[in-house]
């Protein structure tokens, strides 16, 4: 027997299998290649469905115009803006000089004059009870505004100063929650705000556990009118919304 | 790549705006006080007195009884809450009174009106002559219920009735009513209730001999001396659990504060200054004591150990600062100062920081201000409607209201202890 020289060999069938890679580092590429797709798979969507990163706007206010104390004095009591004193609880300790009238001795104002007082407000006039002239040694400076309610001056985001202001004017803490129990309650609401100011709707991101004060919470946004937004803020207060971080 | 576009993506991403709220005006509560049903006349005086409590207390908010939708009849079952939400009520209280013997018996119950939820209900019994005692408890349970603090409607305060003869030590309800008298003739100052509410510790000029240091038991009016030493003897107050009184006395032209028993033996002078110590209190845990001293030059409020040890200066702004009142909670010392204009008016400072905060202004002289025991309420003497009379506020100065309307004038006051 003799055997068949090699160059008379038939050509190789074409099922016949190539040279194969080595198989070690095939097997590695294909674990690293499988990986990346389902990491990928698992966080990008994450990525992409994550909160918008959070940013702190300054909240500035105006300026009271007053005096500068001198630290040495005994201080004084903060007086309420006159547009604010029409809103804000009376607070017995008057400003002035005269003696206060007890809630008894208060008369209690007609229809007629709430009217005038609401549209007054509403055209942003001051109403009759803001007319009185401020406190002469009321802290701030001779160049602030008669609305301030700053001592001294910061530079700050307009719209959520607005925002800001706006929401507090109606932020109403009950009573009857301790001062104690104040020092700790905390609620966050996200809200998002439309193009024309309404703010459009609202979620509890955590409670306070307090039902008096979320209910109050909720009563003030409900009860709250925001200016517009900017242009530049019209779309993201929409569709991300704002943050609102309540303390009482 | 991929990592740039993920880094990409991430920069792209807006930004959500945070805005920090605080501040919010604390308002009171609103709450519906029902018309008791049957109208009787003891429902009407429990109905009255819950009225005043809870107004008096700046907790709620009392809606007008005019403006209720239910009729008067519509009693605890079949509450339409939506009527009580429609005229803006949060809390509702209704009540069931019967008058039986000797006796007032009062259902109570107290409703969350925005959740149509009972929040709390109790059978209530007293005197027929004494049916306020009814609302007082009830009243305090709502307070406890509301704020997890005790109430001071069951409370009394002592102070001073002034006339052009004498001035007499008054005990009287927490709100003013009932006055007592529980002293005679001379003048009797400075009031202090030990804390089992039975004894009041004061400074008399009876005997003669200046001013000392006497008690007066709260029921059967029984005077009895408890230090007469030294030139005078002024200021007595019992430390938080009964056994120690601190008070000043002066010895050889040095007014210095002493730590005496609560019979007034066993007295020893805690402070050593060449100036004027004086107008000691207590802190809430009994370890330190705040008071009054010219060490530095004028009259400025400092703390110090019981033992006279550790002085701590407290304010820094005034420059006659007198009359401390260290809080029941501890964090608050009240005082009176006189500010630029030469006008007494009532501060706190912190006791932790040192920020003194303003409570009365531009109305009279107020003076000698004085802690509810649960620390949401100071008395203080006010000129500010002519005659000086017994004023309440809440410790930020808001809600402030009369407490006396003597003829000739009341100051001094000490608010008594809770209820045991």
């Amino acid at each position: 027997m003799t055997s068949a020289p090699a160059s008379s060999a038939p050509p190789p069938s074409a099922l016949t299998p190539q040279q194969r890679m080595p198989r070690g580092p095939a097997l590695l590429l294909a674990i690293a290649f499988h990986l990346v797709i389902f990491g990928a798979a698992f966080l990008l969507p994450r990525l992409f469905d994550r909160p918008p990163p959070l940013r702190k706007p300054i909240i500035a206010h105006l300026v009271a115009q007053g005096r500068p104390r001198d630290p040495r004095l005994l201080p004084r009591k903060d007086s309420p803006p006159p547009a604010a004193a029409a809103t804000a609880a009376p607070a017995p300790a008057a400003s002035t000089r005269t003696a206060a009238p007890s809630a008894a001795q208060r008369r209690e104002p007609t229809r007629r004059e709430l009217m005038d007082r609401a549209l007054a407000r509403a055209a942003g006039k001051a109403s009759p009870e803001s007319r009185e002239p401020p406190d002469p040694e009321r802290a701030g400076t001779p160049e602030g505004s008669v609305q301030g309610t700053a001592a001294t001056a910061e530079e700050g985001d307009a719209y959520f100063t607005a925002v800001h202001d706006a929401i507090l004017e109606h932020y109403v803490v009950p009573s009857v929650i301790s001062e104690r129990e104040r020092l700790y309650l905390a609620a966050t609401v996200l809200a998002y705000i439309g193009p024309d100011g309404r703010i459009l709707k609202h979620d509890f991101q955590k409670k306070s556990g307090n039902p008096f004060f979320d209910q109050a919470l909720e009563l003030a946004i409900q009860q709250t009118k925001l200016p517009p937004p900017p242009p530049d803020l019209a779309r993201s207060l929409r569709n991300d919304g704002v943050v609102l971080n309540f303390r009482p | 790549m991929t990592l740039a576009l993920l880094a990409g993506l991430l920069l792209a991403a807006p930004e959500r705006p945070v805005i920090d709220l605080s501040g919010g005006r604390v308002q009171p509560l609103p709450m519906a006080i029902a018309r008791p049903y049957p109208a009787l006349e003891t429902s009407a005086a429990v109905e009255a007195t819950l009225v005043q409590d809870f107004d008096r207390s700046g907790l709620f908010k009392l809606l007008d009884p005019a403006s209720f939708l239910t009729p008067a009849n519509e009693g605890f079952t079949g509450i339409d809450f939506s009527k009580w939400q429609a005229i803006g009520a949060q809390a509702l209280v209704k009540m069931d009174c019967q008058s039986l013997p000797a006796d007032v018996k009062c259902e109570m119950r107290l409703y969350d009106a925005a959740r149509g939820q009972e929040l709390l209900h109790g059978t209530y019994t007293a005197a027929r002559t004494a049916p306020r005692q009814i609302a007082h408890r009830f009243g305090d349970d709502v307070v406890k219920f509301f704020t997890r603090e005790p109430g001071v409607f069951q409370t009394h305060i002592a102070w001073v009735r002034e006339t052009d003869a004498d001035k007499q030590i008054m005990v009287s309800e927490w709100d003013g009513s009932d006055p007592q008298v529980l002293t005679g003739g001379s003048i009797n100052l400075l009031p202090s209730w030990a804390p089992d509410g039975k004894t009041i510790a004061f400074t008399s000029f009876r005997g003669g001999a200046g001013a000392h240091l006497y008690t007066v038991d709260a029921i059967s009016r029984q005077v009895r001396p408890l230090a007469l030493m030294g030139d005078f003897s002024t200021g007595a107050i019992y430390s938080p659990d009964g056994t120690r009184l601190l008070f000043s006395s002066s010895q050889s032209d040095n007014t210095d504060v002493y730590v005496a028993k609560a019979d007034g033996t066993g007295a020893r002078r805690i402070t050593d200054s060449r100036g004027i110590d004086i107008s000691a209190s207590w802190s809430p845990d009994g370890k330190r004591a705040a008071f009054v001293s010219e060490r530095a030059g004028t009259p400025q409020i400092y703390t110090m150990a019981a033992d006279g040890s550790e002085v701590r200066r407290m304010t820094f702004q005034g420059n006659y600062n007198q009359e401390p009142a260290w809080s029941p909670k501890g964090d608050l010392i009240a005082f009176s100062g006189r500010d630029e204009h030469r006008v007494f008016d009532v501060y706190t400072v912190a006791v932790d920081g040192g920020k003194v905060t303003r409570l009365t202004q531009n109305q009279g002289t107020n003076e000698k201000p004085a802690w509810a025991p649960n620390g949401r309420y100071l008395l203080f003497s006010s000129t500010r409607n002519g005659k000086r009379q017994i004023w309440m506020s809440q410790p930020d100065g808001s809600n402030q209201r009369p407490v006396t309307s003597e003829k000739q004038g009341a100051s001094d006051p000490a608010w008594g202890p809770l209820p045991k």
